[in-house]
């Protein structure tokens, strides 16, 4: 700020020196005794240069010097906002009080500049932080969410929507949304939210995208959120617009709705039966004795059917729930697995199906709750007499895996076969294998229960091995419990 | 009635609905053959020309609807009528029953009497659509 001030100063100085240094060289001009007027008028100016020279530079110095102390007092007092607080000579004080008020209101406006830009650089950074943030936050959402401009260019985009939309993040930025989203709806959708211009409002529609997301093998369902960002003038800015993928919750909820359906159906198929025998009883229509204890017997069966089913699903949602109490024993693997397939015998041989079961000499033990251990093997044997044709083999075998330290129990079967690429959700709750539906009922639940007794209760692993046509290995294993390892090897020494 | 007992064809894959119903219509004095799934049904009902069909709707291979599509389009068997025996009424459609021969739907759990009644109701009227059917 002393550099204004200074040059200002140094021209009024400027300007009191030459006034004088003229008035000089006419006194001087009016004094010569020369007649001739060129000559007069030489003499004249050389007279005045002469005056004018030898006037100007002691009142130039002069001037200069008290200009100077008085920039610095000027300079001082308004620093220090003490504009009196050294007074200036009496000659300058006119000129120094012109010059302060002026002074102190810069000096004002640069200290609130000051603060001003300071106040700037602290928003500038927080500012900085919270986009840091922000971004953050967007690139981890699993949402792909892309934000575009009053020109429908984007001016944000999340990891999720590059991979989604198949654009690179750091090339990406204003370009329109032509050149980015290769689905027109989705293009649509934005250009739409932008030009009805009601912002904060925000409108869901359901799209199944399509583009450069279709080279993938299956399409996929998306909630698409668009909002409006309004603009100071109430008009629409820009479009905030969040995909978020449902297709798996459509899958889910569809395979809930056959759960549904499909548990219906099982359960009022043995309540049929139940129904049925019971009214051919009352009305009389049974000839002998041995045809009514025949459907007295059925309707036993039926109703333990209804009543397995039941267990099945209320165990599943008790283990989901961690509230499944297991009543641990020293289970002998080789007494359950004989039990399983002596009770599954006579459907098997309806399929004349060769049921069997192998293992060794040991004693097979771990510490297992008995009933649920009987439940895995139960249901493995019986999805596999459901699937294998008719004259196949269905094998339960036991041994001690050393290596895992556990019992490992196998169902194996000449049977259809799991595709490739439905292997890894065979044991989900209420799936099906699609083109099996046809070839026997379920409710989708007996794996599922499997998995839940073998790996959550008793902390073991299923696992499976299949090819399409040569059949299927479902296994399990159960961990040895210390005490278990203890007795094996106390029989083996 | 005529003097031959009116031939019924049963249809399920649970072998207890097969055989009450069965014993039911044979009490009553119907012929009565039986299939344990959709396909099977079809081959015998083309071979044994049963006056009635009683069927499942969810079963393997050929679902009961699917087998009442067939034997609509079966020359032999065109004018057959099925009565349905469903746990799942609901999701037989109105288009459904209007392409095909389905003149009753029964729901699961039901009652053998109910069967039977019905049975004698779809015969008669049978008998009233194609008198020369009844007479062949």
């Amino acid at each position: 700020m002393a550099t204004p001030r200074l040059t200002f100063l140094s021209g009024f100085a400027a300007a009191l020196a030459g006034a004088a240094g003229a008035a000089v060289g006419w006194n001087a001009w009016q004094m010569l005794p020369i007649a001739d007027p060129v000559l007069r008028g030489g003499a004249a100016t050389l007279a005045g240069s002469l005056a004018l020279l030898a006037l100007w530079t002691p009142v130039v110095l002069v001037a200069q010097s008290q200009f100077r102390r008085l920039c610095q007092r000027v300079n001082t007092c308004a620093s220090e906002g003490r504009p009196d607080a050294a007074p200036a000579p009496i000659w300058l004080r006119p000129v120094a009080r012109a010059m302060n008020r002026p002074i102190e209101l810069w000096a004002e406006r640069a200290t609130k500049l000051q603060s001003s830009m300071r106040e700037t650089q602290i928003q500038l950074r927080v500012a900085e932080a919270e986009r840091q943030h922000i971004e953050t936050i967007l690139h981890s959402l699993r949402d792909a969410v892309i934000v575009t401009n009053a020109f429908d260019e984007l001016t944000m985009a999340n990891a999720a929507a590059a991979r989604l939309l198949g654009f690179d993040t750091a090339n990406a930025t204003d370009r329109s949304i032509d050149d980015l989203i290769s689905d027109p709806e989705l293009r649509q959708m934005i250009r739409d939210a932008r030009s009805s211009g009601v912002a904060n409002k925000q409108r869901h529609v359901e799209h199944e995208l399509t583009g450069s997301a279709a080279d993938r093998k299956d399409a996929r369902s998306f909630d698409i959120a668009l909002v409006c960002l309004p603009d100071p003038s109430g008009g629409c800015a820009g479009v905030v617009t969040i995909l978020r993928d449902i297709t798996r919750d459509k899958e889910i909820s569809q395979m809930k709705s056959d759960f549904v359906s499909q548990a219906s159906h099982e359960l009022r198929t043995p309540l049929s039966s139940i129904n049925a025998y019971v009214e051919m009883l009352i009305d009389g229509e049974t000839q002998d004795e041995a045809t009514r204890q025949e459907f007295y017997q059925i309707i036993k069966s039926e109703a333990d059917r209804v009543s397995r089913m039941v267990d099945n699903m209320l165990n599943i949602s008790r283990i989901e729930a961690g509230i499944q109490t297991a009543e641990y024993s020293d289970v002998d693997f080789v007494e359950v697995a004989e039990h399983v397939v002596e009770t599954m015998a006579p459907q098997a041989k309806l399929k004349d199906i060769t049921l069997s079961c192998r293992y060794g000499p040991l004693v097979y033990t771990a510490e297992a709750d008995r009933d649920l251990v009987h439940q895995v093997i139960m249901n493995l044997v019986s999805n596999a007499i459901k699937y294998t044709p008719e004259g196949g083999r269905v094998t339960v075998s036991i041994e001690n895996d050393d290596a895992s330290r556990s019992i490992l129990v196998t169902v194996a079967d000449t049977g259809l076969g799991i595709p490739p690429e439905v292997k890894s959700r065979v044991f989900e709750k209420f799936f099906r294998v699609e083109n099996y539906k046809r070839v026997a009922k379920g409710t989708g639940l007996g794996l599922n229960l499997v998995k839940h007794i073998v790996e959550t209760v008793h902390k073991g692993q299923v696992g499976l091995e299949s090819e399409v046509g040569m059949g299927s290995k479902f296994f399990f294993t159960i961990p040895y419990t210390q005490d278990d390892m203890a007795s094996r090897l106390g029989a083996a020494a | 009635m005529t003097q031959t007992p009116a031939k019924i064809l049963v249809v399920d894959d649970e072998a207890h609905i097969v055989h009450v119903v069965a014993l039911k219509l044979r009490n009553a004095g119907y012929t009565v053959v039986t299939a344990s799934d959709g396909e099977e049904a079809l081959e015998l009902a083309i071979n044994e020309l049963p006056d009635l069909v009683i069927t499942d709707l969810q079963m393997p291979y050929l679902s009961g609807l699917q087998l009442c599509e067939k034997l609509r389009e079966t020359k032999e068997l065109a004018h057959v009528p099925a009565m349905m025996l469903t746990a799942r009424g609901y999701s037989i459609a109105e288009e459904d029953l209007a392409r095909t021969n389905i003149r009753a739907v029964l729901s699961k759990p039901f009652s053998p009497r109910e069967v039977l009644e019905r049975t004698k109701t779809m015969l008669a009227e049978l008998i009233d659509e194609f008198p020369e059917a009844d007479a062949a």
